[in-house]
């Protein structure tokens, strides 16, 4: 029971952090309102969710509430808005968080014992292992025979972002061919609007951070949609290291967009029941998500292929 | 033949061409044309991405999976530490063997090449490189060169000599410079030369690996670090684009652990980043410096650990749009690099290793708007201190911003695009 409940917690503050990028992305000025309607379609969620969400900013004068009026937005510069995502990182499972971050970057070591991290972080022992637990809750980290912990991989680098395509090639269309997959339309519909509206921004305005929740979000939608648990269990865990932890900045505009539209395609061929179809577009779409520039080049010598280098 | 021309891309094999060449076919597309790329092995894919059609010279056996991971491992062995030589010293251990494997090249793709022309039937190419080849002055179309290396490309009395990262005042340097880099390289151009006689083409001058194109030749090079000419280059065939800056999107900075101070930004190309010692001892100095650093480290990601808390590593970064955010940029004189820190009115630390970018290391200092180091001799407290005096440097930055101003009026990819176009028209 508790575990549900800190899971909800950390998916409304997820969905405030959220919101924010979305005032951010969209330049909207101090002062401006908040559609309930507008954030829970742009967000993909029910209003209650929403509500939440901004109940959150709000606790944490990010937005204000006026009576009869709803939220409106007490920040504007891209300044004030770093500010607020930090201070809602600061919240609850921040050192889960940190842990992870300080990994994905570089800074801590594949394998640590609790002591360690204890100093590092300046905290006490049981907030440690509690920040542990739900890394391993995640799958992130694994305990060690003895006081070590052993980070799992995790999406880091070039080779372990083509491991993981190549993971993904292997499940997600098997996820849409189990006999019993079973699509959640209201849910895809939601899905579809949020895609849309990230489509609607302007050129060269789509965030990979904007762009990455909305993808692996359909991902995480099309593993529930499958009828085979072990599948599912395996896609939404991977679905969540990638959030957490892959960042590709190098993706174009161009590429953004067109994967986008790749995932309406599938839902229209899902919605109509081709499941064949689904799964050959979901191929597809893997297929030319892998980045395929090389890793090094130079003038008049072969560029060096990207992959695991000797 | 349709409304919309063909326009064929054929960058060389490395990033800076080929993003640079990005940047002039999407003002092409903009403006109603049919950009589309000729790819070496390798840099399939890269194209498409940003929506244009690609068409594949073929693989070769060097470049199989195995010998492309050998060749690399060599080539970085053979060659790191040649990049703390001279650039007097580079004409024997690192330039020759250049120009031998660019000859190679082209001898290599030229039977391809022709082949994908015949089946494009383009109505310009654009060639970005540093050597012609037969297949493309043979294709019976118009071609554009891009002279996307620094300005020293194209020779003139009062220009230093390209590679040598020398000033034009200093006569005598140049001109032994010259005398010992044609020495060098006379049998790799003499084998160049029987290549072009054997393909129909007239032998080119010493030292000439590209001859102008008649009808139009795009130089990058900015107003603010332009050499004086004794020969003015024709207007009419030459046209300065004052950088070529392509649209790559929004780069939205990370949060640093540290999150304080300005955003410095360093990146030496995919080849620099495989000096990961390098880095990590400049990584190191970082740590201690009020300001939050970006780091391209290409594919050598997993070669670093224990990353400061005002560090981020990242194997790309969405280089225009970075930045264009940054209060200093870092890197390895490589002219695309250089533009952009000019185009943003960002100043530049150049620590150069190889080919052009001795020459545009040279010229920063010169004109100033960077400053350079030497990457074999700098120090924890040299180098701590130029990040400081660049970053403090308020009539350096004034400079640049006028600059800056001036290069984004000037709109180089538009320009370009603009140039090829009218040559695609005549032609139709």
């Amino acid at each position: 029971m508790t575990e549900t409940r800190r899971k909800t917690k950390q998916n409304h503050l997820l969905l405030a952090q959220k919101v924010l990028h979305i005032t951010l992305e969209r330049g909207m000025r101090a002062g401006e309102h908040l559609p309930e309607q507008a954030f829970s379609r742009a967000c993909g969620v029910s209003r209650t969710p929403i509500r939440s969400a901004f109940k959150i900013l709000e606790n944490n004068s990010i937005l204000s509430w006026r009576e009869e009026a709803g939220y409106f937005l007490e920040i504007e510069t891209r300044e004030e808005h770093a500010e607020a995502l930090r201070k809602l990182e600061g919240l609850e499972d921040s050192l889960a968080q940190r842990i992870l971050s300080d990994r994905a970057e570089r800074r801590i070591g594949e394998v640590q014992s609790a002591s360690a991290l204890v100093r590092r972080y300046n905290v006490s022992r049981s907030a440690v292992l509690n920040a542990l637990k739900i890394l391993s809750y995640e799958g992130i980290v694994s305990q060690l025979p003895g006081r070590s912990w052993a980070f799992q991989p995790i999406l880091d680098s070039p080779t372990s972002v083509d491991e993981s395509l190549a993971f993904r090639l292997t499940l997600e269309p098997q996820a849409i061919l189990t006999p019993s997959f079973s699509m959640d339309f209201k849910r895809a519909g939601l899905l579809r609007n949020q895609m849309d509206d990230i489509l609607k921004q302007p050129d060269g305005r789509i965030t990979f951070s904007a762009f990455q929740s909305t993808d692996t979000e359909f991902h995480s939608f099309i593993a529930e949609c499958s009828g085979n648990r072990f599948i599912r269990g395996a896609l939404l865990a991977h679905h969540r290291l990638r959030r957490t932890t892959q960042k590709d900045d190098s993706i174009p505009d161009f590429r953004l967009r067109q994967s986008l539209a790749e995932h309406l395609e599938i839902l229209d061929s899902l919605e109509s029941k081709q499941f064949d179809l689904a799964a050959d577009q979901m191929v597809l779409h893997l297929r030319k998500s892998k980045v395929r520039r090389p890793e090094a080049a130079n003038r008049g010598i072969p560029p060096m292929k990207r992959g695991k280098q000797t | 033949m349709t409304d919309s021309p063909t326009i064929a891309f054929f960058p060389e094999a490395s990033f800076g061409a080929a993003l640079n060449c990005v940047g002039i076919a999407q003002q092409l597309r903009l403006l109603g044309a049919n950009p589309v790329f000729i790819c070496h092995p390798g840099f399939t894919g890269l194209f498409t991405e940003y929506g244009f059609r690609e068409f594949h010279l073929p693989d070769t056996e060097r470049n199989s999976a195995e010998m492309n991971a050998d060749y690399w491992q060599n080539f970085i062995t053979t060659h790191l530490p040649h990049f703390n030589l001279t650039p007097f010293e580079q004409l024997d251990t690192y330039v020759t063997p250049a120009w031998d494997a660019i000859v190679d090249t082209v001898e290599t793709v030229e039977d391809g090449l022709k082949d994908l022309l015949a089946q494009i039937k383009p109505d310009v190419i654009v060639l970005d490189n540093v050597i012609m080849f037969p297949a493309i002055a043979n294709a019976g179309c118009p071609w554009v060169r891009v002279v996307s290396c620094a300005e020293t490309e194209i020779p003139d009395p009062k220009v230093p000599p390209y590679l040598s990262g020398l000033s034009a005042r200093d006569t005598e340097a140049c001109h032994r410079f010259q005398k010992s880099y044609l020495s060098n390289i006379r049998p790799q151009h003499q084998r160049y030369n029987d290549f072009r006689k054997a393909k129909g083409l007239h032998v080119l001058p010493a030292g000439t690996f590209l001859e102008t194109s008649p009808w139009l030749n795009l130089l990058l090079s900015p107003e603010a670090v332009r050499y004086e000419r004794a020969d003015a280059l024709s207007e009419k065939q030459f046209v300065f684009l004052d950088g070529c800056v392509r649209d790559q999107g929004h780069f939205k900075p990370p949060q640093f652990a540290i999150d304080v101070g300005p955003l410095i930004y360093m990146s030496f190309g995919s080849l620099g980043a495989s000096d990961t010692d390098l880095i990590g001892r400049m990584i190191h100095v970082f740590a201690d410096l009020p300001a939050r650093f970006l780091v391209n480290v290409g594919g050598f990601l997993e070669s670093y650990d224990a990353v400061p808390d005002n560090v981020i590593l990242g194997s790309w970064f969405p280089q225009p749009s970075v930045v264009e955010q940054c209060a200093l940029f870092i890197h390895h004189g490589g002219n695309n690099s250089f533009c952009e820190a000019l185009y943003y009115g960002v100043p530049s630390l150049v620590m150069p290793y190889c080919w052009d970018g001795h020459d545009n290391a040279q010229r920063c200092n010169e004109t100033g708007v960077g400053l350079s180091v030497d990457r074999a001799t700098w120090t924890e407290a040299s180098l701590k201190s130029t990040i400081i005096e660049l970053l403090k440097n308020d009539a350096m930055n004034a400079h640049l911003a006028e600059t800056s101003a001036r290069m984004k009026k000037h709109r180089g990819t538009l320009h370009a695009a603009e140039a090829v176009l009218k040559i695609a028209n005549a032609k139709i």
